[in-house]
């Protein structure tokens, strides 16, 4: 398993290489100036000009991705065009936003939709599994921009149960930083106030972002369901008098989660990227928004430094899929 | 495996527990803010996060919000009026030839450290505008030097007469920054890093917390001689419209910036809303791409059959809901210059027709380029292709991402383009010399790239002469000759609308500022 982790990581670098160089060129060539877009509505073309020149726009592009790619082997991703901070800084302020509201929703999506999909598999064709099919697949047709108005308005308009948008109360300090998720940070320092101010702001995100994934989950739990249920192993256990719950975790949900794992380490990626809509519509302030405004602007460096992030996040959630079959399937060591 | 997880489920709880239980006796790091009473706080729902908070750098209107209150100026802009008053000078006076600019400072105005604003920190900020050189440096591109003689003396010496140059030092482009930035500076920026994220003015208010993507605070500045009433202004960020709205409703802002028009109606029956409606200086035009576009566009006669080829009160009804009116030439109602006696086109689908048809165009077909940086746009395309079809003219659109629509601008790579202007500063040269004057060609301000050497000269004549009454009259006689030329649809003036809750006192709109609030005047 070593070796796979190494050679993974040697293939990390080829992908930083091959990303940086794509999206360099990509977000070069688009037609936009940054330049006139911070030099304001009526600025002279030699204000705009000058600028071009302090960001040193006026480069020939090889030139700027040599540049480029000196800085980020030292570490350095650049300042952004629209902040004036370091890209680096940027991110590590919004990731953490984003990273909390991912897992949350990823977690409610497994704890739902493996459930859902157990039931959906040993009621096949009965009430239960047509309830868990329209109820899942509503969640990926309705559009997260639309389930998430309705959510505000029912949960905030309506019933007041939790706030429209925001992280935490704007009147509460957030919790000493540690780890940067409110969650784990309020646990941490024992911060109770805080705890259940970040629960509340987490809870419509989270549930919103997690509906579109859930039936992903649930749809694949439910077929690799059918098709263990159906092995003669499970009859056979069936005829030895192991049934029930014994039967359904112990033998046949560890093997119909091996094609499932993979199917939930790619939904994790989706989570990540589909924050970025549920994050404009709740005002979470993770990177979707950030990376929304820069685009808008031409931030280069900002976008630059996003892909990268985002790249290597998605090796590594690759990796950890890998690594977590290893875990569940034993031949695969040989 | 029940057992296993049994056991760590209650190891977690146990942990969780016991530090909470710990933490929890010395007190707890956050508690509910109870040092502001409600009515000394506002809270204003903003569609987006700022970028930087320098003055030397932005150019964001929504940026001035936070920086305006947060600053202080020369001068300022006298309540609604575009005319200005006394700010940190209290009084100026300008050479006989218009290039030397002398201001006297008043006494007692203190930056939030407790450092006296004087003459040095007022050249300094100039300095530091001019050697930053981003997007508020090209508004004083005429300095050619700045000296402070005494310590409440500053000298202004211009390259050339800019009649203009005292308005634009009312308005954000010139906030005076306390000096001690430079103890911030990083590899030689000038303090921008900082200054991005912080504010160093001698405004009544200073940024306290910013929390990225969430909302910006703004705090009372402890020395300055202003004693507002509102302690603490939140900008909270809410993207979604319909948020605001909904946060409005329950009161839990106080004032939505972002709704838009079609929205506003329904605004209007709730019972804590208000909502105030002044005409701004805004204007929504279309560029008619009179050299690089579509060859029929370089004649006269084509360009006033598309002026009386729409309807505008149907239009502005369409578009803006009516909440706007129809521009009577470049120059909007509310600025001096304005001539209430200029043409104004109106629908007359028979006359364009002839003019088409003496100019020798038929079955013509237009490009309108626009992007989605204004929300009415899309529909305002749309009005204008079905009502240019009723004289013959085919529009085909082009909706292209703002950045882009910016660049094609520049180059001149459209037929007709959607564009919006509003003034830099109060003198009609923000709108005729920019709009008109060839030397402007593309984003600068020239957008329909018509050149007129009789108008460029009238231009510059009006531009170098300090003599208001003289300026309008060749204004007036500009605006004949352009009008006729017509390089441009001008469509309509736009109003301006803020919801707001009806607690909230003491708001003035300057159509100079606009985005911009009196906070130091308002209460709750």
């Amino acid at each position: 398993m070593m070796k796979m982790v190494m050679r993974r990581m040697v293939f990390l670098v080829f992908v930083i290489f091959g990303v940086s160089l794509v999206t360099f060129i990509l977000s070069h060539i688009i037609p936009g100036d940054p330049a006139s877009m911070m030099a304001g509505q009526h600025a002279s073309k030699q204000a705009v000009e000058h600028i071009r020149q302090q960001l040193g726009l006026d480069q020939p592009i090889w030139i700027q991705y040599v540049e480029y790619m000196k800085g980020l082997l030292s570490g350095d991703l650049g300042t952004s065009i629209r902040t004036q901070n370091p890209v680096i800084d940027d991110l590590a302020n919004y990731f953490p936003a984003t990273l909390e509201l991912a897992i949350a929703a990823f977690i409610i999506a497994i704890l739902i939709g493996i459930p859902l999909g157990i039931v959906s598999a040993v009621k096949k064709n009965q009430f239960w599994d047509h309830a868990s099919r329209i109820f899942s697949i509503s969640g990926v047709s309705i559009p997260v921009f639309f389930s998430g108005l309705i959510a505000i308005l029912i949960f905030y308009g309506y019933l007041n149960w939790f706030p429209a948008n925001g992280r935490i109360d704007m009147n509460i300090n957030p919790p000493t930083r540690i780890t940067s998720f409110y969650i784990i940070d309020s646990l941490l320092s024992g911060d109770m106030i805080a705890l259940t101010s970040s629960l509340q702001h987490i809870v419509l995100p989270a549930l919103v972002l997690s509906y579109a994934q859930l039936a992903i989950i649930t749809r694949q739990v439910r077929a690799s369901m059918l098709e263990v249920l159906s092995q003669e192993y499970v009859r056979t256990a069936r005829a030895n008098g192991i049934h029930g719950y014994n039967l359904l975790i112990r033998y046949a949900l560890r093997n119909a989660l091996v094609p499932t794992v993979t199917v939930i380490g790619t939904s994790f990626g989706a989570l990540l990227g589909g924050a970025v809509v549920t994050e404009t519509i709740f005002d979470w302030p993770g990177m979707g928004k950030y990376v929304v405004d820069s685009i808008a602007y031409l931030d280069f460096p900002a976008i630059m430094g996003f892909t990268l992030f985002i790249s290597i996040g998605y090796v590594l959630i690759n990796l950890m899929v890998d690594v977590t079959y290893f875990i569940l399937n034993p031949q695969m060591k040989e | 495996m029940k057992k296993t997880l049994t056991l760590i489920i209650s190891i977690i709880m146990l942990f969780s527990i016991t530090t909470a239980c710990a933490k929890n006796s010395n007190a707890p790091s956050s508690k509910k803010d109870s040092k502001y009473k409600v009515n000394s706080s506002l809270t204003v729902a903003i569609s987006a996060d700022q970028g930087t908070l320098d003055p030397a750098v932005t150019m964001d209107n929504s940026a001035w919000k936070i920086t305006y209150p947060a600053y202080e100026r020369l001068v300022d802009f006298d309540g609604e009026s575009t005319n200005v008053k006394a700010g940190l000078a209290k009084d100026w006076s300008v050479s006989k030839d218009g290039k030397t600019w002398t201001f006297h400072l008043n006494s007692g105005h203190k930056f939030s450290d407790d450092t006296p604003v004087d003459a040095k920190a007022v050249k300094f900020s100039f300095e530091r505008l001019l050697k930053v050189a981003k997007g508020p440096a090209s508004v004083y591109s005429e300095i050619s030097k700045v000296e402070a003689p005494t310590s409440d003396t500053v000298e202004f010496t211009l390259k050339q007469n800019f009649p203009p140059f005292l308005s634009t030092l009312a308005a954000n482009y010139v906030n005076i920054v306390n000096p001690k930035v430079m103890d911030k500076e990083k590899d030689g920026d000038m303090g921008q890093g900082y200054l991005a994220n912080h504010t160093m003015g001698s405004g009544p208010y200073q940024l306290t917390t910013w929390k990225k993507g969430e909302y910006i605070q703004l705090g009372l500045n402890p020395h300055s001689t202003v004693k507002p009433a509102l302690k603490k202004v939140t900008f909270k960020i809410v993207s979604d419209s319909s948020a605001q709205k909904l946060q409005l409703q329950k009161g839990d802002v106080d004032i939505a910036e972002g709704v838009p028009v079609d929205q506003i109606e329904s605004l209007k029956s709730v019972k804590n809303v208000t909502l105030l409606q002044k005409p701004s200086l805004l204007v929504d035009y279309v560029y008619i791409n009179s050299s690089k576009g579509n060859e029929a566009l370089k004649n006269k006669k084509v360009r006033q059959a598309l002026n009386y080829g729409i309807d505008y009160p149907s239009l502005i009804k369409a578009v803006q809901q009516g909440y706007a009116t129809q521009s009577r030439g470049p120059i909007p109602k509310g600025l001096w210059g304005y001539d209430n006696n200029a043409k104004q086109y109106q629908l007359d689908a028979d006359k364009a027709k002839s003019l088409l048809k003496e100019a020798g165009v038929s079955n013509v077909t237009l490009n309108l380029l626009y992007s989605d940086n204004n929300t009415w746009w899309e529909t305002e395309a749309l009005t204008i292709q079905s009502q240019l079809a009723n004289i013959g003219v085919k529009v085909k659109l082009n909706k292209v991402a703002y950045a882009t629509s910016r660049d094609m601008m520049d180059k001149g790579e459209f037929d007709l383009a959607l564009g919006v202007w509003s003034p830099d500063f109060a003198d009609p040269f923000a709108f005729m010399n920019f709009w008109y004057d060839s030397k402007n060609f593309g984003l600068a301000g020239d957008r329909a790239f018509y050149k007129n050497a009789k108008v460029d000269q009238l231009l510059a004549e009006a531009a170098t002469s300090n003599d208001q009454s003289k300026r309008e009259v060749l204004y007036k006689n500009i605006q004949k000759i352009v009008i006729d030329d017509a390089p441009y649809i001008l469509l309509y003036q736009k109003d301006y609308l803020l919801p707001m809750n009806k607690n909230v006192k003491g708001f003035e709109f300057n159509p100079m500022l606009q985005g911009i609030y009196n906070l130091q005047d308002m209460s709750k």
